[in-house]
């Protein structure tokens, strides 16, 4: 379903950036309109695609990592048929405009608390098969699995904290510059937890299987895990420079988010060094190059997000595309890529096969990769551009510049970036092709693989 | 610099000290997990563990552990 949603999530994804560039692709229909679609794209992507993956990888690693099986398969069943129910109602109450208008969180209440559910359940059956495990030690990828999973519990609880006044609708109980700062709290620390530290659980545990090495340096893995757990839940802050947010909580956002550079470094570093002496084997194995390249990115994202929360630059950046070019070089080029590179790995294991076709996963690792860069530097362009359009001033002290001017000189950059999100698309498609090619495949032998796993 | 770190001792509220203790233990639980992490005596305990996702793939058929 992971894949089945990446296809999906990026498809709309596409179509809605494809709405900026030529408006008409809206057709005057509410339910079309960017405003209503863009809350659907990103909670297919990062939910839908993201959750499946995180749910499907953290209890495959367990189970391998602790030497038991799963404490509970009904209670795995309920958080998989739990989490879908969800996504069926993102897609069908979004487009309707049902929403609590909060970012990356904007699923009514009836809906937040069946989330709150299935995610303890999730996160119960994970602790519970460590608790019953036969290692003394706690590998580090489960360390990462239950960070993300303690703390988005309770930010999506505080988070989502409500006044219902009808069955789909309600109103946060925060206001004010409170409400901004528990939304942004929520909002980078969903970036920090769900997409960070449980794919970095996920690059743990399948980076030293898929290059068949031992992770380059434990103790660094350890130094990772408290480092990003004890900086991530400052940064929030400096989503809010030049607010009504008082100012040293900005600056202290924007010193915690330069600090994390070493960490996220260190952690980039350990997962590429794990290759140290093997590096030939990024010339034979796709799966591999998929996790290595998610490395790079993880580098370069974790540099520039930092960069972009400091004042000077963030003065710059703030309200322009660069700001959704860094988003979706982590959301891209990091979490899609380390996660297509388990899922790859996974199908292999589980079904005890090779997939259908390399040159295909070839073509998906080219196509992600081109994809991700055309986009990025797209709105690199436009984002600087918008930047310097909007604060130039003439002699006279007026703006040199209309909004107006700004978005249309914006156009070819748009188009740039419609095009870059369906080439990355071409590549999940492909991708969702030839798993089902593959596990057709493997179905149709069932002597050769009697021995396949299927959890 | 004397402005900048002033601090109004009398307003803290409660929930200011519980963030400010909270911070504080925190930080040097932090510092204690380097040296713990860093020192040459727990080198051979902490990376013997960068096995263990060798030690136990063979076991799974079928989804569930033999």
């Amino acid at each position: 379903m992971a894949i089945v949603y990446l296809v999906v999530g990026t498809l709309v994804g596409v179509w809605i950036a494809s709405e900026l560039a030529w408006p008409v692709l809206n057709f005057d229909l509410a339910e079309l309109t960017f405003g209503r679609l863009r809350p659907l794209h990103t909670n297919a992507v990062i939910f839908a695609f993201g959750g499946c993956t995180l749910m499907a990888t953290s209890f495959y690693t367990v189970q391998r990592t602790c030497g038991v099986g799963l404490w509970s398969n009904k209670l795995a069943w309920f958080v998989f048929w739990g989490w879908n129910v969800i996504i069926v109602l993102a897609v069908i109450t979004l487009p309707l405009g049902l929403t609590s208008g909060k970012e990356y969180a904007e699923l009514e209440w009836p809906i937040d608390i069946m989330i709150a559910v299935v995610w303890l359940a999730y996160s119960f059956n994970f602790a519970m098969t460590i608790a019953i495990r036969k290692t003394s030690h706690i590998y580090v990828s489960n360390w990462f699995f239950l960070s993300m999973m303690v703390m988005i519990t309770y930010l999506h609880v505080v988070n989502s904290l409500a006044i219902p006044v009808s069955l789909f609708k309600s109103y946060s109980v925060f206001s004010g510059v409170q409400d901004a700062m528990i939304q942004w709290w929520w909002g980078h620390n969903a970036v920090g937890f769900y997409l960070t530290a449980g794919f970095l659980g996920i690059m743990y545990y399948f980076v030293p299987k898929q290059a068949n090495r031992p992770i380059f340096s434990y103790r660094l893995s350890v130094i990772h895990f408290w480092a990003l757990s004890f900086g991530y839940v400052w940064l929030g802050a400096h989503h809010l420079q030049y607010t009504a947010l008082p100012d040293w909580t900005g600056s202290l956002g924007a010193a915690v988010s330069l600090a994390m550079i070493i960490p996220s470094w260190g952690g980039a570093i350990n997962g590429m060094m794990t290759l140290s002496g093997a590096w030939d084997k990024l010339r034979t194995d796709y799966v591999l190059r998929f996790l290595i390249m998610s490395l790079a990115f993880y580098a370069m994202s974790t540099f520039e997000g930092p960069v972009m929360s400091a004042k000077t630059v963030n003065a710059l950046s703030h309200y322009t595309d660069w700001t959704v070019g860094h988003v979706h070089s982590g959301a891209l080029g990091w979490v899609a890529m380390v996660a297509a590179g388990a899922l790859y790995h996974m199908i292999e294991k589980l079904w005890n096969t090779k997939m259908y076709s390399a040159g295909l996963v070839n073509l998906h690792f080219w196509l992600a990769t081109i994809g991700t860069v055309v986009y990025i530097t797209a709105m690199w362009v436009s984002g600087i551009m918008q930047a310097l359009m909007w604060r130039d001033y003439t002699e006279f002290g007026t703006l040199t510049y209309t909004f107006a001017e700004s978005v249309a000189a914006m156009h070819p950059y748009y188009a740039m970036r419609a095009i870059g999100g369906m080439i990355y698309w071409a590549g999940g498609a492909i991708m969702l092709y030839n798993t089902i090619m593959t596990i057709r495949q493997a179905t149709a032998q069932p002597q050769s693989n009697a021995a396949a796993a299927t959890a | 610099m004397g402005d900048y770190f002033q601090t109004d001792w009398a307003a803290m509220t409660v929930n200011d000290w519980v963030g400010l203790i909270m911070t504080v233990v925190v930080f040097f639980v932090m510092i204690w997990a380097y040296v713990y992490t860093f020192n040459p005596k727990n080198r051979d305990k902490l990376e013997a563990q960068r096995n263990i996702p060798f030690e136990d793939e063979d076991d799974f058929r079928n989804g569930e552990k033999k």
